[in-house]
């Protein structure tokens, strides 16, 4: 069965024990498709190309595509549709009484969410998106951003480590390269796994929350974490993915249970008919709820850095950080690079990097062994994840009627074409 | 109906509508990736405008339930960030899935990398 979520299809489809490397996350619809090439054009792999003479495209194999969903949130015509959808299952998880359900949002949710109820594009829901939550039923309204600290805290200290027994036996390599991002931890493995030693072992936020909700959170709360069942709220669709590999279940469980884009949550808030722009702003709920604005920053390219830097920085000098903002790694795409003067230690070096094509050229420099940096931060979508595969459809993205009419044209001519 | 085709064909060839179809075509995902950059410096900017004017505390390290997961005594993760409970709840190892790719490329697949 099919749906249509906030202008995308989405598969009725929450799988269980199935190998996520079998799934297709994303797919064109044949009969949507209007061959203009649009997707191509974004993928960083090559995964989606055309497969006939009318020139319809399809992600030819799951093994090429890193779920990131550019060529869905790209697509004019939105001929792209997503394979996994938990949205039916939640709903029964919230009405069961039995069922301790949790919510975890992580950061660029609440940039997008606003977005579907008639919000300028941008505007910070995160207030009305607890409220929303805790309306919907959900039992802890624990966040996402809670474990951005705590990555901070795991991945900076890995980075210091690195950096101040670099060359000695035993020492993982320098640079170090951010984990956080599902679609870009797929791409090293299929394509660079010799690079696997510089990608920091730490689990992204999610990956870390997951495992502490039913272990630390059912502690504090005194639930069982047999009862739990753990949300993962994501602007992304490589996170479905992250949430289904095989290796999270250090809790003991499933780590993560089920997992959901920012057009699925409005689609609930709606479907549940909660008014969402009247809501109150409420805070989320503490122990694993409260959040820093580094935490926050996840949510866009340059951001992981920065908040990483905020805590490096303090860690290496000994001195406190007055000014937080490190703007010279904020980026909007392509790949930036900076020097970070460190008081007592030297000079950071440091690149941050959106888009696979860019990840790619850095994943080059480091084989080649031409390198200078320490550290290195990769997001597989564009300006990072407010522009991720789960977020709102920009709705300039869709085609008005005259490329729409090109794009048959297009399609018709490409279509005669002799074969070669 | 051939000869209608070869026509056809060849008109459009004289016409050099193909090259206007072509750049058209390029200029059309040029603009809607522009148009997507532009929708993502607006969110940006609204990230940035939280972590300045939102939230009150900026750092991690200064966020008190950081302070308390982490306390050296009492905290869940009392022996600190990289740990050994750290090692096993929040740290983990990868997977080399480069043979499927290998296998994909080996079928005739041209993939970008």
């Amino acid at each position: 069965m099919m749906r249509s979520v906030e202008g995308v299809m989405y598969q009725v489809n929450a799988p269980k024990g199935v190998d996520p490397d079998d799934i297709f996350f994303v797919q064109v619809d044949p009969n949507k498709c209007e061959a203009c090439g649009t997707c191509e054009e974004v993928c960083g792999t090559g995964a989606i190309k055309s497969i006939n003479d009318d020139g319809i495209r399809q992600v030819v194999d799951t093994a090429a595509c890193m779920n990131c969903g550019q060529c869905l949130v790209n697509c004019p015509y939105g001929a792209i549709y997503e394979g996994v959808s938990y949205v039916d299952e939640l709903f029964e998880k919230l009405k069961d009484p039995d069922t301790v359900v949790v919510s975890m949002p992580a950061p660029a949710v609440r940039y997008g969410l606003g977005e579907c109820f008639g919000a300028p594009t941008g505007t910070y829901v995160g207030g009305k998106m607890h409220a929303a939550l805790r309306k919907l039923g959900f039992d802890y309204i624990w966040d996402n951003e809670f474990t951005a600290d705590v990555t901070i805290m795991e991945e900076g200290t890995e980075l210091i480590g690195r950096v101040k027994n670099a060359g000695k036996e035993g020492t993982l390599p320098l640079p170090q390269f951010t984990s956080c991002c599902p679609g870009w931890v797929k791409f090293v493995e299929s394509f660079h796994p010799e690079l696997l030693p510089h990608v920091s072992t730490c689990k992204s936020p999610i990956g870390m929350l997951g495992p502490l909700a039913k272990t630390y959170g059912a502690q504090e709360t005194g639930s069982k974490p047999k009862k739990m069942y753990t949300v993962s709220i994501m602007p992304c669709v490589a996170k479905k993915y992250e949430g289904l590999r095989p290796e999270m279940d250090d809790s003991g469980q499933r780590d993560i249970d089920a997992t959901i884009n920012t057009r699925e949550l409005a689609y609930m808030i709606k479907k549940a008919g909660i008014e969402f722009n009247s809501l109150p702003d409420e805070d989320p709920d503490p122990v694993l709820g409260e959040s820093t604005g580094a935490a926050t920053i996840f949510g866009t390219s340059g951001g992981v850095m920065e908040a990483a830097l905020r805590l490096a920085y303090e860690v290496l000098s000994g001195q406190k950080l007055n000014d937080p903002d490190i703007k010279v790694v904020r980026t909007h795409e392509g790949i930036k690079t900076a020097d970070v003067k460190v008081p007592n230690f030297g000079t950071v070096k440091v690149a941050v990097c959106s888009g696979l094509s860019n990840a790619q050229k850095l994943c080059e420099e480091v084989k080649a062994g031409k390198s200078p940096y320490h550290f290195i931060e990769i997001m597989a979508c564009p300006g990072g994840c407010v522009n991720g595969g789960g977020q709102p459809i920009d709705p300039d993205v869709r085609a008005s009627l005259f490329k729409s009419m090109i794009a048959k044209v297009n399609r018709r001519y490409n279509a005669r074409k002799p074969v070669a | 109906m051939s000869a209608m085709k070869m026509t056809r064909r060849g008109f459009i060839k004289t016409c050099g509508i193909m090259a206007g179809y072509a750049v058209l075509s390029v200029n059309m995902t040029k603009e809607v990736f522009a148009a997507a950059m532009n929708m993502v410096g607006m969110r940006q900017k609204q990230v940035y405008d939280a972590d300045a004017h939102v939230y009150k505390i900026r750092k991690s390290q200064d966020n008190p339930m950081i302070k308390k997961i982490y306390d050296t005594k009492s905290g869940f993760l009392h022996d600190g960030p990289c740990g050994h409970k750290s090692h096993h709840l929040l740290h983990t190892e990868y997977k080399d899935r480069s043979a499927r790719v290998k296998a994909l490329k080996d079928k005739g697949v041209t993939l970008n990398i």
